[in-house]
């Protein structure tokens, strides 16, 4: 991933007119994030907070450049919005929805291999440049300019890490909610790797919880090449197997999948693991 | 959700996948049997077979008390509502056919097994087929299943049943389908000796038609441990197994997983504190709340509610951070309810009034 595709650019908002979409569009835009414009089927025309509505991405192609794309629209409607930004050629998209089916996001992971578009989520709540620019639903007031990368999961842990750092004064570089479903865009490594390019990142925060085998191929990619300090805490130690917890992907399969077995992993890659997200904040330093 | 063997058999049934005739018999209504049958109770637990859960009846008397005594005998705490009567297979050889989801690779995936069975689980690791499979590739990959499988003259059959059981796996939005054993009868016919399916709950959005026994489980609310003594309340998934996490490192049990979820509403947190009320054992509750889209205001309002409306209610141990945070202070001040700075104090405290 390269940096610039999170700096301030033109952001526009699939969904702008739902409860989240509208909500949070006002939001980012508070937060300073450009926001130039918005989709909705049914209402194109109207302004949500002096934002412009358009019924289609390539509808607002025609006014506006778009750098990046946050989408809010519902599941069952959610993988035609993000075909309609890969289809555009969207360099970033950001999708928040929560419970699209499996099968659309395996249709769309064969659509973003080979396209141009990066897709971070679904069911994430998107990126915080801290000071710089707000791509989702992470609270800013929380976030504290500076050199840290935090890469998770979770949602609120991603909160839980920066708030702790930043009461401590630990600034963050970048926030990065991947997000909780067990096919996803962007993964551990893509970001692992941009806060290891990026000179401005000095440490590295990740997060991540039962299911699924990244935190274990993380852990192979630290090893090889990551150079920066990576602190790490895996949520999920207690839980029961095959049962899912919250997530759709936090459900403990194989033994690969649980907490204690993906502790060992990033260990053993020199990753600082901590026992609780408390401690996580705690260690960095 | 898990699919019994008849709902997934029905399934496959008409996604023109060979399956055995079969009936389906109820607690209050028995078809006709043709004999020998071959009868299977409708639990959700493998390997049944072993516990009783199966029974091949020759003679017309053993009918009936065979079906009395599926119905009476819990398998693993399971009581069947259905049994599948099956004809009786004459088999010459089993293997393992399924279809999965690698989610690393984000692909659809054939897996496969020369020794199928019951104890599929005791091959070696490296010896299973894995061919990813796409809507233009179920030729190829026919042949190299009948390759793999030593079934040269099958090669068309298995052609047609990866192609049928590749399509129903998408149609029917499963995340697994399973045929084990898949049965190589002595008329050399390939057939689905059992199954084993499940299907996205995200999707059923798009599936009006389903209507299975399992029905879609609350995953924000798990119970972890009916005698645990810690109940724990968070937001957010990820929040909510750090503090089950917390509970247990700190030597307490906890009894549930409990994520209210962003933007939770004082009805949906006094809703999770009815559900807690109903573990036996419970001597604490610990409450751990960093509010992003949540309000802190609005779950301090949920508490005090709960607090007048459950008289029984354990003591809570309660760490709120984030948006509103100081609106919450005030509110819960007022009724003299206590924040804990972090839960660390939470959990130390906790600790005091429950008997770990």
């Amino acid at each position: 991933m390269d940096k610039n595709l999170f700096i301030a650019k033109n952001v526009i908002i699939q969904g702008i007119t739902g409860g989240q979409g509208s909500f949070h569009a006002k939001a980012m835009k508070a937060a300073g994030t450009n926001v130039v414009a918005g989709t909705s089927p049914n209402k194109a025309g109207e302004v949500v907070d002096d934002i412009p509505v358009y019924v289609t991405v390539n509808d607002i192609m025609k006014d506006h450049s778009v750098d990046i794309s946050v989408i809010f629209v519902p599941a069952p409607f959610a993988k035609a919005a993000i075909l309609e930004s890969i289809t555009a050629k969207v360099p970033l998209i950001i999708c928040i929805t929560e419970g699209i089916p499996i099968h659309d996001m395996l249709h769309i992971k064969q659509r973003i291999v080979g396209g141009s578009s990066v897709l971070i989520g679904p069911n994430c709540p998107g990126v915080l440049l801290p000071g710089v620019n707000k791509l989702g639903i992470i609270p800013s007031g929380m976030g504290l300019a500076g050199s840290v990368g935090i890469v998770s999961r979770s949602g609120t842990l991603t909160y839980e890490a920066m708030a702790g750092l930043t009461a401590r004064g630990i600034g963050q570089k970048y926030v990065i909610g991947i997000g909780g479903d067990p096919v996803r865009g962007t993964g551990f490594i893509e970001c692992l790797d941009l806060f290891e390019n990026d000179p401005d990142v000095t440490s590295i925060v990740m997060i991540g919880e039962i299911g699924g085998t990244d935190e274990i191929a993380a852990a192979e990619h630290i090893k090889n090449n990551i150079t920066k300090p990576v602190y790490g805490y895996i949520a999920g130690h207690h839980a029961p197997a095959g049962v899912q917890l919250g997530h759709a992907g936090a459900i403990l399969g194989s033994d690969d999948e649980s907490a204690s077995s993906k502790t060992a992993r990033l260990t053993e890659a020199s990753v600082r693991m901590s026992d609780s997200i408390v401690q996580l904040t705690q260690s960095v330093k | 959700m898990k699919l019994l063997e008849y709902e997934a058999k029905t399934i496959l049934r008409n996604a023109k996948i060979p399956v055995p005739n079969a009936v389906v018999i109820t607690r209050d209504f028995t078809p006709e049997l043709k004999l020998p049958v071959v009868l299977k109770s409708q639990v959700p637990i493998g390997g049944r077979g072993k516990l009783g859960g199966i029974v091949i009846v020759d003679a017309p008397e053993d009918i009936t008390p065979t079906i009395d005594t599926l119905f009476d005998l819990p398998i693993r705490g399971y009581l069947p509502n259905a049994i599948l009567a099956e004809e009786k297979l004459a088999i010459k050889n089993e293997y393992y056919f399924s279809i999965v989801i690698n989610k690393s690779q984000a692909t659809i995936e054939l897996v496969a097994h020369k020794n199928g069975g019951v104890e599929v689980e005791a091959n070696d690791h490296d010896s299973f087929l894995h061919v990813t499979l796409n809507h233009r590739n179920a030729e190829q990959a026919g042949e190299q299943l009948a390759e793999y499988l030593d079934l040269p003259g099958q090669s068309f059959v298995l052609q047609d049943l990866i192609e049928n059981t590749y399509k129903c796996f998408v149609k029917n939005d499963a995340t697994l389908l399973e045929i084990n054993p898949l049965v190589l009868t002595t008329q050399n016919k390939l057939v689905a000796g059992d199954c084993k399916m499940e299907v996205d709950n995200s999707a059923a959005f798009r599936h009006p038609e389903w209507d299975f026994e399992d029905k879609p489980a609350n995953a924000n609310f798990v119970v972890l441990d009916n005698q645990g003594t810690v109940a724990t309340i968070a937001n957010g998934a990820g929040l909510a197994m750090a503090t089950v996490d917390a509970v247990a490192t700190a030597g307490m049990r906890p009894a549930n997983f409990l994520d209210i979820g962003g933007g939770a509403s004082a009805a949906s947190v006094l809703t999770a504190f009815e559900r807690i009320m109903e573990f036996p054992n419970i001597q604490a509750i610990v409450i751990n709340i960093f509010a992003g889209i949540t309000r802190c205001d609005e779950v301090a309002r949920a508490i005090i509610s709960a607090k007048s409306h459950i008289t029984t209610l354990p003591p809570l141990f309660i760490r709120l951070a984030g948006t509103n945070f100081e609106a919450a202070a005030e509110l819960l001040a007022v009724e003299n309810i206590s924040i804990l700075a972090t839960l660390d104090e939470c959990l130390s405290a906790a600790k005091e009034v429950s008997n770990g």
